[in-house]
């Protein structure tokens, strides 16, 4: 599903983001990736979802060539990624499920597949009594709902989420985990990047760890350490 | 066709945030535009004019009253010898007070006061090319039998060389608001890409190409000229109209302007000004996508 080899990321000025990474997700894999900030995990994501490309190396994600993908297929392979930042990204004026409709409209349902598609969003991530409170009536964790239900609107082979749960107490992130479990188990991959130990101890999962632009761990049913 | 009732949706959602800039720069280009479409109407008209009275007269030797028939003959044979001439016709006393009488008949107090002896007789001689007309005076001066040349060929120089100077200080002028208009739909169109910066931003990452980001704006940019444009062409229409109307049609300049050629300009303003907004929308939201 995702493939790295070698991949290295130089920003201009010199300053290494990522080194010589390799590694490989399969398939409905629930991954961490963990590290301390400025370790290299939003900058690996974001190669990931083509927001930049890396300096040498290969990466395939959900068989697409990333690495060397022109830049007019980087939305074909956005609509089968979902992308959750650590910022939800809500647009203000708009209520929980236009926030999630929208998505749906940008990528060309209709009207009446749009209103289905959107409610079902809205059970899955259990909003459905703050469907129409705007962004600024729901709560930190109730925005990072939205975002996952907006990025699932593509229904994504790859969810991939950076510190969703940055913002968010331990009983909040315990409940996105959980919803992000739920999504798995449904067969979306899911590479998460957190920093948040509890987490990652709780629920072991498979580790990616990075520290200076390096992977220094991979373990499945990883710990925080 | 969602994704079109999107892009409708949000083009006229875009202009109602800036509805000041909206208004200046679809009169900008109203302004651009009817500068545009009068400037080259008024050429056409002059051009028209000017080859109708190409095609008349023009010279026009005087002859002196002493001039005998004969020698008024040999100079017309004289004249019709000349490969520049295509045709001489002559024009005794008489028919030049029928033609005064003709042409100052709206003034009968003139037409009574006139001693119509003074008006001579004349030769009045078409050329195959008006602009050998120097020719002509250089022939004919110095000869006894002629009193005064004149020429219309100079007349039409004046009036084409004051024209071209018109069409050329309009054109500059047009040209400076066309930049204005350009400069207003790019701050427009980046004022809204900022205020909608989160929307675009989100819209990358679900997977929209640049394409149907950009549309509305697009879509806004063409909207915007092509509606300032159509106000101009209308009013220019209407403003050949009333010129054909007034006083001005009836003086010795002829407004009649081809609905062909009127066609093709408003057509021709109409497409320019859909180019001219698409690319004015491409430079305005190009920072915005590529950030």
């Amino acid at each position: 599903m995702i493939k790295l080899e070698n991949v290295s990321l130089v920003f201009q000025g010199g300053s290494v983001a990522l080194s010589n990474i390799t590694t490989e997700i399969k398939e409905g894999d629930f991954v961490y990736l963990i590290g301390h900030s400025g370790s290299g995990k939003s900058s690996f994501l974001k190669l990931l979802y083509r927001d930049t490309y890396p300096t040498k190396g290969i990466i395939d994600v959900v068989d697409m060539e990333v690495s060397s993908l022109p830049k007019w297929k980087i939305p074909i392979l956005r609509r089968k990624l979902g992308i959750v930042t650590q910022e939800p990204q809500l647009l203000e004026d708009r209520t929980t499920f236009e926030n999630i409709s929208f998505s749906l409209e940008v990528l060309g349902y209709d009207a009446k597949e749009i209103d289905a598609k959107t409610s079902t969003l809205i059970d899955l991530v259990e909003l459905q009594d703050n469907a129409y409170k705007f962004p600024y009536q729901l709560s930190g964790g109730e925005q990072t709902r939205v975002a996952i239900a907006r990025a699932l609107a593509s229904n994504p082979l790859v969810l991939l989420c950076d510190e969703p749960t940055g913002n968010l107490d331990p009983d909040l992130s315990i409940q996105i985990v959980s919803l992000l479990e739920k999504i798995n188990r449904a067969g979306t991959t899911i590479l998460m990047a957190t920093h948040d130990s509890s987490i990652v101890n709780r629920r072991k999962k498979r580790v990616l760890e990075l520290s200076d632009g390096k992977l220094i761990r991979d373990e499945t049913e990883g710990t925080y350490v | 066709m969602n994704k079109l009732s999107y892009v409708i949706k949000n083009t006229f959602i875009n202009m109602r945030r800036n509805p000041l800039l909206v208004i200046a720069t679809v009169l900008a280009v109203l302004v651009s535009s009817f500068l545009v479409f009068t400037t080259l109407s008024g050429r056409a008209v002059v051009q028209n004019n000017t080859s109708r009275w190409q095609n008349g007269v023009h010279v026009v030797i005087f002859l002196d009253d002493r001039v005998t028939t004969t020698a008024h003959k040999q100079l017309q044979e004289s004249l019709e010898s000349y490969p520049e001439v295509r045709m001489v016709d002559y024009f005794s006393k008489d028919e030049a007070t029928e033609e005064f009488k003709i042409l100052f008949k709206d003034q009968p107090e003139l037409v009574q006061e006139v001693d119509f002896e003074i008006l001579p007789s004349s030769l009045r001689v078409n050329l195959n090319n008006p602009s050998d007309y120097t020719l002509i005076i250089e022939r004919m001066e110095g000869n006894p039998a002629v009193k005064e040349i004149r020429a219309s060929g100079e007349a039409i120089e004046r009036l084409l060389s004051l024209t071209n100077t018109l069409v050329l200080a309009a054109t500059v002028f047009a040209i400076l608001i066309a930049f204005a208009a350009f400069i207003l739909i790019i701050n427009t169109l980046r004022l809204t890409a900022f205020a909608k910066r989160k929307e675009i931003k989100v819209m990358k990452l679900i997977g929209a190409s640049s394409t149907y980001i950009r549309l509305p704006f697009i879509f806004e940019a063409i909207f915007e000229s092509l509606l300032g444009t159509s106000i101009a062409v209308g009013l220019g229409w209407g403003v050949i109209q009333y010129s054909k109307d007034s006083l001005v049609a009836e003086s010795i300049f002829d407004i009649t302007i081809s609905d062909g050629y009127l066609i093709n300009l408003t057509l021709g303003l109409i497409l320019s000004s859909v180019l001219f907004g698409f690319f004015a929308s491409y430079v305005g939201i190009r920072k915005a996508l590529n950030e």
